[in-house]
């Protein structure tokens, strides 16, 4: 009998505890600064203009092939203005395939895609699945409106190792012509 | 007195007893989540209202604009008439229950005798639910809840028997009474446990709660039934804990009775009647949270082989203090030291280093 | 799977034996796997496993993403000791192509793993107490455990489950600043909670009278069936691939191997709850130990290519033994990823671990093998 009397003591001095669960929408526990939602596009305030500019790297990298990507002449960049060659023509992610893994963050050569930390990358909740896939104005608003304070934009992986966008982004370029195979890369 | 016409009164107190048991239940399947959720260190319902007041409303809405499913194989009447088979016992079972000296329905001379063999009825409802539903796991569910039930009857009216016996009357009233300065739970604590035991057991409760364990016959003969006619068995079960718990606190602490006595206003009686019924019901969802299940055969085993013995003695010694006119503290230290016999003996029968169970291989219809 | 009808004696009641099916879905089953019972009574006389109710072709799709992307399909495979996967298949691949990760790498991988195995202990003692019958007590206590860890892993990888934060040569990024402490206060923490699973459930005396001597096995029987983990340390043997074979850096830690006497549910239980407590040894040797430096190891491309060649790693995870079976012809993708799941083998024993036993029995028994439907059916 003394077992049971163990778990009683057990219980009633976990009753006399703080309880460890709170009132979900009305208390948010707050996110650490690694929190990985889904992945958002970055806004360049200084160029106005996002950093993106639709290489295609993080889909061809994405292991579930939740985004398409396609990319024009940037026409800042005839002005004057900018000194990216092109930029991003059409962005679309599904958000219900992506499995944030963070391996489109890791590849992207011009730290232009971040997951995003807040409670907004991470509550997502539509009445309709299609209403999950999002495009271009969608993945920048986060940043361009300012919501999203403090990304995530330490180095990961690759870029421990050594590997560095800058010097990369022409040889990556020359292998993605040759080697432009059908399955993801 | 409610009114001179006997018969008025009669049905007003009826009707009494009729709304104040569902609203028993609802203010206490509130109460039971919360405690619940104390003991595991959450918060319960505190959504649905200020803290969550109003979650049993919801629940009790919910439940009975549900659609009345019927399996179709069903046994028809079999399957619609158990949940009220279960019910009505415990009804008539509180309309002898006396709350204060004037505060029942009405108080027979065989009050504890009445309660006792209806409370035998809710089984047979037990049984038409597992047998109607047409599905395996009721009937698996209902063979237990028939096991179990009938075989906790008996410790439990030996239990009151004893009670009984020492109280001399079967009347409630005059047993509340009868206990005057001293509660009969100093001279018979072996009789209380066993009532406190083979009660759990007919609540059907932790750790006794084989015929709707959760987690295996996902809800036992209750399995098919929705709406109205699942709320039925959950009001049975809880109106039934209040039964057991008022009775326990009538037959064993005193009633209204102790400690203040006769000449206290009905109102504070009822409020003491209320802190002791309180009381046991914590007790027993405590024990919900605490303690896992025991299996079937385990739990028929610590019946026969713990809890009967263990009654027929307290009986024994009842009527030898009785016969013999000894005094009743002789009574008290005979059942404590039977009460402190049977903790070791269930102690020892759950420590045992089982003879192992070892599965034997049957070599029938099985897969090469 | 028709039972044969048994001609009664004439002294016996005639009875039928009832085919339970406890489905897919159901409370106790711990994920959808469907067994047939054919009950006598109450007791069990067969059991018909069925499972793939949780395939979802991860070895195939693996053949289809470079080794990077193949780290989020371990994840999901085996869902409660994610790291523990990671580990052995990043392991795999660095065998492989001959990378070796640097020191502090090593360390942080075996912090992670081994809180990881605490927290999917926890699952185990919190689902087996709801199988017994405690209503949702011993859940909340190890899920409060299981919270603590979680949220250091969040701090670290960003995700509370599906991490993908082990790479080929070495771990994403390095732990933020505060983990150090961060990481003595889970420990600590955990201890309590520990402590009180212990307190609620290891003397509790219903559980034993529910668990003590219910389907013993012996170590023959057990390495006959292919038990790995802790059913075979259950059973007396003191075999634990982080002692027998050791991987990455485990030979620098002290550790005791808990087992157990009889191989029953009970010694299960005991030896899970027992070795929670050396991982949190381990992991609080490796905090002590763990050197600054590099995180990744030097020179690697983005994408990796391995060489040509096959390999088996095998790991000791919360289940037991985990291999991985890789087989490159060079390139970026592998040509074979073949997973050796310890609780699919482990299932292949149910019924010779079951027949003979009750009903509620046979639920207890699964919920003490401790299964993760996704590695049995990946």
């Amino acid at each position: 009998m003394l077992g049971v009397f163990r778990a009683i003591k057990t219980t009633v001095s976990a009753a006399l505890r703080k309880p460890v669960t709170v009132q979900y929408p009305k208390v948010r526990k707050e996110l650490p600064h690694r929190a990985r939602g889904l992945p958002v596009l970055l806004w360049d305030f200084e160029v106005v203009e996002p950093f993106c500019t639709g290489c295609q790297v993080c889909a061809r990298y994405c292991p579930v092939d939740c985004m398409t990507v396609a990319m024009k002449e940037n026409p800042k960049a005839v002005e004057g203005k900018s000194k990216r060659k092109k930029t991003v023509d059409r962005f679309y992610i599904d958000y219900a395939r992506c499995m944030r893994c963070g391996i489109c963050v890791e590849v992207c050569n011009f730290d232009a895609i971040v997951m995003n930390n807040t409670w907004e990358g991470v509550e997502l909740s539509r009445y309709d699945r299609h209403d999950l896939v999002m495009d271009l104005d969608n993945l920048l608003q986060q940043s361009h409106s300012g919501d999203l304070k403090d990304p995530f934009r330490e180095p990961m992986g690759i870029a421990h190792s050594g590997w560095s966008p800058k010097r990369r982004t022409e040889e990556e370029k020359a292998e993605a012509g040759t080697k432009e195979e059908g399955g993801e890369g | 007195m409610i009114a001179d016409n006997p018969w008025v009164d009669g049905l007003a107190r009826m009707g009494i007893i009729a709304v104040a048991i569902p609203l028993a239940v609802i203010v206490l399947t509130y109460v039971e989540r919360k405690v619940l959720g104390r003991l595991q260190m959450r918060l319960g319902p505190m959504r649905v209202g200020p803290y969550g007041t109003l979650q049993s409303v919801a629940d009790t809405i919910k439940l009975l604009t549900k659609e009345d499913l019927r399996p179709q194989t069903a046994d028809r009447w079999t399957f619609e008439l158990a949940p009220f088979v279960v019910v009505m016992p415990v009804f008539l079972a509180f309309v002898t229950l006396p709350f204060t000296a004037d505060l029942f329905v009405r108080n027979l001379e065989l009050g504890l005798f009445f309660i006792v063999a209806v409370s035998g009825v809710s089984i047979v409802g037990f049984v038409m639910a597992g047998w109607g539903s047409d599905n395996k796991y009721a009937l698996l569910g209902g063979a237990r809840a028939a096991a179990q039930l009938i075989s906790y009857e008996i410790p439990l009216v030996m239990a009151v028997l004893a009670v009984a016996m020492f109280g001399q009357s079967l009347n409630l009233v005059e047993l509340v009474e009868g206990q005057g300065r001293v509660p009969f739970v100093v001279w018979q604590p072996l009789a209380f446990l066993i009532f406190l035991v083979a009660g759990l057991a007919e609540l059907y409760r932790q750790p006794f709660d084989i015929p709707v364990a959760e987690s295996e016959v996902v809800g036992g003969p209750l399995v098919e039934y929705s709406g109205i006619r699942w709320s039925m068995f959950q009001m049975a079960e809880v109106a039934n804990m209040v039964l057991i718990s008022v009775l326990a606190s009538l037959l064993f602490l005193g009633g209204w009775n102790w400690p203040l006595g006769e000449e206290v206003g009905a109102g504070l009686q009822v409020v003491l009647i209320f802190v002791k019924t309180s009381m046991f019901i914590l007790v027993f969802m405590w024990l919900r949270g605490t303690l896992p299940r025991l299996r079937i055969d385990q739990m028929m085993a610590f019946c026969w082989q713990v809890l009967l013995p263990f009654a027929f003695l307290q009986i024994i010694i009842n009527g030898w203090v009785l016969v013999y006119g000894w005094p009743d503290w002789v009574l008290g230290v005979l059942s404590g030291m039977a009460a402190l016999a049977a903790g070791y003996l269930t102690y020892r029968m759950a420590w045992r280093a089982a003879e192992p169970v070892l599965p034997r291989l049957h070599r029938v219809g099985s897969v090469p | 799977m028709a039972t044969e009808y048994r001609v009664p004696h004439e002294k016996e009641l005639e009875t039928i034996d009832v085919n339970v099916n406890v489905g897919p879905q159901h409370p106790a089953t711990h994920g959808v796997f469907r067994m047939i019972l054919t009950v006598d009574g109450e007791q069990v006389v067969d059991l018909y496993p069925v499972i793939g109710y949780m395939h979802r072709g991860a070895e195939k799709l693996s053949e289809n993403c470079d080794y990077r992307q193949a780290i989020g399909y371990q994840d999901r495979t085996e869902y409660l000791g994610q790291f523990n996967a990671e580990f052995c298949y990043v392991q795999a691949v660095e065998k492989l192509a001959g990378i070796q990760p640097p020191e502090r790498a090593e360390y942080i991988r075996v912090i992670l793993t081994e809180l990881n195995r605490i927290a999917s202990h926890q699952m185990f003692v919190g689902a087996f107490g709801t199988d017994i019958g405690l209503f949702g007590t011993s859940f909340m206590y190890s899920f409060r455990d299981r919270e603590v860890i979680q949220d250091l892993f969040e701090a670290v990888t960003g995700e509370r489950m599906m991490y993908a934060y082990f790479r080929p040569g070495g771990v994403a990024w390095d732990v933020p600043e505060d983990f150090r402490e961060r990481c003595r206060e889970v420990v600590a923490v955990v201890r309590r909670g520990i402590d009180d699973i212990d307190g609620l459930m290891t003397e509790n005396d219903v559980i034993i009278a529910r668990c003590r001597g219910l389907s013993p096995v012996t170590p023959e029987d057990a390495i006959n069936w292919g038990l790995t983990g802790p059913m075979l340390r259950a059973t007396g043997l003191k075999h634990d691939l982080r002692r027998a074979e050791p991987y990455s850096i485990y030979d620098r830690f002290e550790f005791d191997i808990p087992t157990g006497t009889q191989g029953d549910v009970y010694d299960r239980y005991l030896v899970r709850v027992g070795e929670m407590r050396q991982s949190l040894r381990i992991a609080e040797q490796a905090l002590e130990q763990m050197p600054e430096g590099p995180i990744m190891a030097e020179g690697l491309k983005r994408t990796l290519r391995v060489p040509e060649g096959e390999v088996y790693v095998r790991n000791e995870t919360p289940r037991g033994e985990y291999g991985i079976y890789l087989v490159s012809k060079g390139g970026d993708k592998p040509y074979r990823l073949k997973i050796r799941s310890p609780a699919f083998c482990s299932l292949s024993a149910l019924k010779a671990m079951s027949v003979g036993t009750y009903v509620a029995d046979t639920i207890i028994n699964l919920g003490s093998f401790d299964i993760v439907l996704g590695e049995v059916d990946r």
